[in-house]
């Protein structure tokens, strides 16, 4: 194939894609670099739009049966349970307790995240291969790409799968559900975190290196210092995450808000599950307000002696604090960790793992399975991409010029509302919204494919609504200068800067929501999640192996194909 | 991810203020380490004395129990259980709350729990995983436990009278509750099969909805046109008015069979001292409605009484999970 024009400005061009036709390609390499790239990021619109229809036919809408209006009451009950939520004394108590064993776990996942991510990031990091001596080069690219792909293991096994994993070789203790978060969320931070490092200005810490120091300490000087607000930012939103996926991971026997959530989801104690989701709820909020504090000062225009720093580390000392106190609220102990028997459990485990075995469907089966999970990946990042597309906006504190203070006191509402909004959509746990999907609509990947759908729109407008908040203001005021209207701003400043910030935080939510297929699929939803759970509710370890390599090819392909969107919208 | 580039962010940052920042951080780093090792370590401490310990080591019987009815009930009160053990055993007893059965059977293979309140098929499990685990008793009610199947009233599914006209289940959609439920799952299978029904046989995939009374509710809602769930839950949700009737009904109660039992760990006597499965196995099944504490525990339970119960009531179980591939 013909690459792209090599262009004359020495601009960094997109490199070829594999899926495009030939045809297009060539097209691109005659008319020049920008045509090249408009041509493939519209290329990669249809593909998203095809992929989409073909997954909305695969989930049977538009058949006759897709609706069911006869579990409307049982939804209706659902929520009209939120409003006389179970608040006696023993039961408030019991909340209170789960909360900070939820937080506790959340803390500590995110710590142990973030120091695997540190590490595996740099060593994940074009920076840091790159800079080996010239000799050996292949050696380096192996390394670079053997890092990445090492990576896509941890990453594309879901924390409740760790977690029983975890279980089986530790015990139920405590620290299970710190592995269980900090290894998959360490895989996630070392990802981003090489991203965030690629992407700083690389003139110090080549300047250093050719001043003779070594790759250690050119690293530590001059790349980590002006790449840390990134990082930390990044810290206090992987903390959220950590938080909600804490809350999953209680059924285990860890404890905590999904422990007793789990329990009152079993009878459907509505009213106990709506005191729990409070709970959640504002655990989620406080944690949400805390990292914008902390994101809001990073970005905002720093003045000679501005408070800029104390917030950060003044947050930065509290996350320190709360660390032994986690550790305390959870009694947390390590010294499992060295235990004999927890050694010879993992060898044994990994050889009743070894080697995977093929469900009684063979590949056919897998793969169908890999399908529909696919499909129920494709239709939830759609729904949430565009619901978080309108959101995002009216969620957003964007400046306005201007304003009667009416005006202003309904944008304020307006904000609000749309947070509050975001904020319960996340909060409220997959498989609830799975259960709820499945009361109206028939059993299928539909359900399913809502539930995520509705969950990732909760993360997916919190983050662009931060986005468009952070968008560099000074376009925008120009354009108003010049006497743009408000809708014209907005279509020519706002979207053109906020779309390839909006892109990668979708094709990032891709990735996690096809992990996250493996909680719904317990709600006839299908999918592989339904076999992996099978597999492992009959201690089918080799079978279990088999789907999660499934699970991680799909991760893999996800992977690859958002490399070469963000590729495509680099300019 | 992350469309966060620097060079957006400040680029005209004074490189001192990074600096402090960076240096703060990475003595925060330490300091956060060494707290965490620490108090890691430290919670190995009270563990000596025992009692208040989350780890309490090997003089401690630990217990859990996954009931199929209102399991947050004893879940909530397992002090109670906890309690009237401790006495009458004599050892200490922690009830580790565990809700997720393949956790459970997990955990019981551990060895991090020793004694647990079973379904017929996770007890197999269980016994297929630690060999010389027993079966030491059963409720009153496990010995003559059923399933009922339930179907939309829109499905257009008359009563059923007998085992072999189960068949006019198939072509309808269909769920069943955990996949590992006896009552929810592998006997409701195992009487289909009985009348030819192969769960390939209904139309889509089979569901599993997760418990009884999402079972129930999934079926009133119609989304699934027939279930089955176990009978006593099915009872009490009716009594109490919290299925709708006109919506989902009754179509079929199967046959008695053997549910949920105890079963205990092959090494207790050698860790506890000899006799304490036996005097644990006393205990369950000496538990009497007439003393207030002991009503408690069986109220719990569910439960009238314990009562003795041996291995080959499992077997038809047992069969079945083999056919079904349920245990290897």
């Amino acid at each position: 194939m013909t690459p792209p024009a090599q262009t004359e400005t020495g601009q960094r061009v997109p490199e070829p894609d594999r899926r495009l036709p030939d045809l297009s390609l060539r097209e691109a390499a005659g008319t020049g670099a920008r045509h090249g790239r408009s041509l493939i990021r519209r290329s990669w619109v249809v593909l998203a739009v095809v992929g989409t229809l073909a997954s909305l036919i695969a989930a049977g809408v538009g058949q006759d049966r897709t609706v069911n209006a006869g579990g409307l009451p049982l939804v209706g009950d659902f929520f009209a349970a939120a409003l006389r939520p179970r608040l006696d004394a023993d039961f408030l108590a019991l909340t209170a307790n789960a909360t900070l064993t939820t937080l506790g776990y959340a803390v500590l996942g995110t710590a142990l995240s973030l120091v695997l991510g540190l590490v595996g990031g740099v060593l994940a990091s074009q920076t840091w291969w790159r800079s080996a001596t010239r000799r050996r080069r292949g050696i380096r690219m192996a390394g670079w790409g053997m890092t990445r792909t090492a990576l896509v293991v941890p990453r594309g096994i879901h924390e409740v799968v760790w977690g029983l994993f975890f279980l089986s070789v530790i015990g139920i203790e405590p620290i299970v559900a710190v592995l269980a978060i900090g290894i998959p969320f360490g895989a996630v931070t070392a990802k981003v975190f090489s991203e965030i490092l690629d992407e700083t200005p690389q003139r110090p810490y080549t300047a250093l290196l050719a001043a003779g120091s070594g790759r250690g300490a050119a690293m530590l000087y001059g790349l980590l210092p002006p790449a840390l607000p990134d990082m930390l930012s990044y810290s206090f939103y992987r903390f959220e995450c950590a938080i909600r996926s804490a809350a999953i991971l209680g059924l285990l026997g860890v404890g905590g808000l999904g422990y007793e959530l789990s329990l009152s989801f079993q009878a459907l104690l509505y009213q106990e599950i709506w005191t729990l989701l409070y709970a959640l709820i504002l655990l989620c909020g406080a944690a949400d307000l805390w990292s914008s504090a902390v994101r809001a000062r990073r970005m905002a225009p720093r003045r000679p002696g501005s408070r800029t720093s104390r917030v950060v580390i003044g947050s930065l000392l509290a996350a320190i604090a709360l660390l032994p106190i986690s550790a305390w609220i959870v009694q947390l102990d390590l010294s499992v960790l060295g235990e004999a028997g927890t050694r010879e459990l993992t060898v044994q485990m990994l050889g009743d793992s070894w080697p995977p075995d093929l469900p009684s469907g063979g590949w056919t089966e897998l793969l169908q399975l890999a399908a529909g999970t696919l499909a129920m990946s494709v239709l939830a990042i759609a729904l949430a991409f565009l619901g978080a597309v309108v959101l995002a906006f009216p969620a957003a504190r964007m400046s306005r010029a201007g304003g009667s203070p009416a005006g202003r006191a309904a944008r304020l509402l307006m904000i609000a509302a749309t947070r509050g909004l975001l904020l319960v959509l996340r909060a409220i746990p997959p498989p609830v919204w799975a259960l709820l999907f499945l009361f109206v609509l028939f059993p299928g990947i539909l359900p399913g494919a809502l539930a995520l759908g509705v969950y990732t729109l909760g993360v997916l407008g919190r983050l662009m609504a931060e986005s468009a908040e952070n968008l560099d203001d000074r376009p925008l005021q120009a354009l108003r200068a010049q006497g743009a209207a408000a809708l014209q701003v907005f279509c020519y400043g706002v979207v053109p800067a906020a779309t390839p910030r909006f892109v990668a935080y979708g094709l990032y939510r891709w990735e996690v929501t096809i992990r996250e297929t493996v909680v719904v699929g317990v709600v006839g939803a299908g999918g592989l999640g339904l076999l992996l759970d099978q597999q492992l509710a009959t201690f089918d370890y080799g079978g279990a192996v088999a789907t999660l390599l499934v699970f991680l090819g799909l991760t893999l392909l996800v992977d690859l194909t958002s490399a070469a969107v963000r590729r495509s919208l680099h300019t | 991810m992350i469309a966060l580039r620097t060079s957006e962010l400040n680029p005209e940052k004074p490189m001192c203020e990074q600096r402090s920042v960076a240096r703060c951080v990475v003595v925060v780093g330490v300091v956060a380490a060494l707290s965490v090792v620490l108090a890691g370590c430290g919670a190995d401490a009270p563990g000596g004395s025992g009692a208040a310990a989350p780890d309490g080591g090997d003089d401690v019987l630990t217990v859990g129990a996954i009931p199929d009815q209102d399991p947050q009930e004893l879940q909530r009160r397992y002090g109670t259980v906890a309690d009237y053990l401790a006495d009458e055993v004599g050892v200490e007893v922690r009830f580790e709350p565990v809700t997720d059965y393949t956790a459970s059977v997990t955990a019981f293979r551990r060895g991090d729990l020793d004694l647990v309140f079973y379904g017929g098929l996770t007890g197999v499990q269980a016994r297929e995983q630690v060999p010389d685990a027993r079966a030491i008793a059963q409720r009153d009610i496990d010995a003559e436990f059923r399933s009922v199947f339930i179907t939309n009233t829109g499905a257009g599914v008359d009563p059923i009278a007998d085992v072999s006209e189960l068949d006019a289940l198939a072509g309808k959609t269909f769920t069943f509750g955990s996949d590992v439920s006896t009552s929810g799952r592998l006997m409701p299978q195992f009487y289909l099969s009985e009348a030819g029904v192969d769960p390939a046989d209904f139309d889509g995939q089979v569901g599993f909805s997760g418990s009884h009374d999402t079972t129930a509710k999934v079926v009133e809602a119609g989304s699934y046109q027939a279930g089955a769930l176990s009978a006593s839950v099915w009872d009490e949700r009716v009594e109490a008015g919290e299925v709708d009737t006109t919506k989902v009904r009754e179509v079929f109660r199967t046959p008695t069979y053997y549910d949920y039992h105890w079963v205990i760990r092959p090494d207790v006597d050698e860790r506890l001292g000899d006799g304490t499965a036996a005097k644990v196995e006393d205990a369950l099944l000496g538990l009497d409605r007439s003393d207030p504490r002991q009503r408690q525990v069986l109220e719990l339970f569910q439960a009238e009484e314990f009562i003795p119960t041996k291995p080959e009531n499992y077997r038809l179980i047992e069969q079945v999970a083999r056919e079904a591939g349920l245990v290897e």
